[in-house]
């Protein structure tokens, strides 16, 4: 399964994350945020609009991309936050972390 | 589940591809023309099973598998023998390289696919036995065979750890006569490699410990430590952890915590139940992150239940996750039960979605015993080993 990656600046994206991200799928985004580091993307918006499931090894995927961008200056940010995906959020205390958006479109305005 | 993957050597190109055509039904399907074709294919990514022509040019059937009986990884991949030859003598030489099958041309093809898919499923038989069987013994190894034993306190502990399980984790440690550290926690990652990597985790944190309290016994404090060498190392990079430190001094009838992302704990008093509600960042994410020490005291007959996320995020009847506020409910209506945790999990359960956890849950119940004054309403002097029993 693949995760649908739009471009927003020259090194921004938003992912579109899905009904689920968990051990079922957490490799493949993995992969796919991975090319997009490599082609020089520093900024994540996930877009968690439809998000059903987010388990600790989906959430795990996310930290690890936190990981490697943060150093280069790079952001992680979260828009359009579900329920489900708030209650995990606040539990681990991630919003320390990750910026929060009420849409992707403020989240675009708010990583300039 | 990942698709298996096949390897079909064999010269006869209709065949070939008649075999590549059927097979790639089911299966991930790559080909070779002979053996040395083969072992450049095995080379490039490992097959879970081949089946192979013996005479071949190049490099034939009886050579390619004495070639991969060299090497450990390649030695093991199920092997099936295909070949014309229905002599007697060719079928002994198949015999005595190892082989796994030998099918004679002409042959059906449907009993062909048949013996595949038998090997394939024995073989992964054997390795999910196998990773059961490890995860199972780490498991046991994880979690203390016994709790403290303190007077004046009850104490239960349950583990449910399901087959596919993660890295709960559960340890304690009297740090100096009378006061106790409890570990609990949550590696995330799922399977073998997060039962190994937990475990060596507990390990880590067991030694961190010891050599920290020599100066410090903030639950904060180590807990920082513990998350910069975390963000820091680099084998433990892409390591993340939910940690609940507890220190505990029964003389004092206190509870000092640290909170790294884990499930906050429920007290619960005569009053009610409620959330110990502070709590910090998950570790290995943040290594400036900061943590802070809670001090809770414990009233005669109060209790603190710590939980993993299995029991937060278990699937409701309802279609609701359980959430702290079915927590803080199954917390309450325990309260004052024999068996408390055993309670939890039955009333849980009894409301679930499904009859069972869909993940590991991992239970601790501290409870202080009611003083002295609620103790003698009732008649205990009858017993005739409560004066014994009783240290006082």
């Amino acid at each position: 399964m693949s995760f649908f990656i739009e471009p927003v600046t020259r090194d921004s994206v938003v992912v579109q994350i899905g009904k689920a991200l968990d051990f079922r799928n957490a490799a493949d985004f993995k992969a796919a945020v991975q090319e997009q580091v490599r082609s020089g993307v520093r900024n994540f918006i996930l877009d968690f609009t439809d998000t059903g499931i987010l388990d600790s090894t989906g959430l795990g995927s996310i930290f690890s991309l936190y990981r490697q961008v943060s150093p280069m200056s790079g952001q992680v940010v979260f828009a359009s936050v579900s329920r489900p995906v708030q209650v995990v959020v606040q539990l681990t205390r991630t919003y320390k972390v990750f910026r929060q958006f009420p849409s992707v479109d403020a989240a675009r305005e708010g990583i300039r | 589940m990942a698709e298996h993957s096949i390897l079909v050597v064999e010269d006869e190109h209709t065949l070939r591809r008649l075999l590549e055509y059927r097979l790639s039904k089911k299966y991930n399907v790559r080909t070779a023309a002979n053996g040395e074709e083969a072992l450049v294919r095995v080379s490039e990514e490992l097959p879970d099973l081949i089946i192979s022509d013996i005479m071949m040019p190049k490099m034939d059937g009886f050579a390619l598998q004495a070639s991969l009986q060299d090497r450990k990884e390649t030695s093991v991949i199920p092997f099936i023998f295909l070949t014309a030859k229905a002599d007697e003598q060719s079928r002994l030489k198949g015999r005595r390289t190892g082989v796994d099958d030998y099918i004679t041309k002409p042959f059906d093809i449907d009993q062909l696919l048949a013996r595949v898919e038998r090997l394939l499923a024995r073989t992964s038989h054997f390795q999910t036995q196998l990773d059961a069987r490890i995860g199972e013994d780490f498991s046991r190894k994880l979690i203390p065979k016994q709790l403290p034993r303190v007077d004046g306190y009850k104490l239960e502990f349950h583990n449910a750890p399901r087959e596919v399980s993660g890295g709960d984790i559960f340890d304690w440690t009297e740090v100096k006569p009378g006061v106790y550290f409890i570990t609990i926690g949550d590696v995330m990652g799922k399977g073998l490699q997060a039962k190994v990597y937990t475990f060596s985790f507990v390990g880590y944190i067991r030694s961190m410990l010891h050599a920290l309290l020599r100066t410090s016994d903030s639950p904060a404090e180590i807990m920082a430590r513990i998350n910069q060498l975390l963000v820091d190392d680099p084998p433990l990079e892409d390591s993340f952890a939910t940690l609940l430190f507890l220190r505990w001094e029964p003389a004092r009838n206190l509870v000092t915590y640290a909170n790294g992302g884990h499930p906050r704990p429920v007290i619960i008093t005569e009053r009610g139940a409620e959330i110990l509600s502070y709590s910090d960042i998950i570790l290995g994410l943040d290594g400036h992150a900061e943590f802070k020490d809670t001090a809770v005291s414990i009233p005669p007959g109060a209790a603190i239940l710590t939980y993993t996320d299995g029991l937060l995020e278990q699937q409701m009847a309802s279609g609701e996750q359980l959430g702290e506020e079915g927590v803080i409910r199954a917390a309450g209506e325990a309260f004052g039960s024999d068996r408390p945790l055993d309670r939890i999990v039955s009333g849980v359960l009894s409301e679930s979605a499904k009859p069972e956890f869909a993940d590991d849950i991992l239970l601790f119940w501290m409870e202080r015993e009611a003083s002295m004054a609620t103790i003698r309403q009732t008649p205990r002097w009858f017993s005739p080993f409560g004066e014994s029993a009783d240290p006082k």
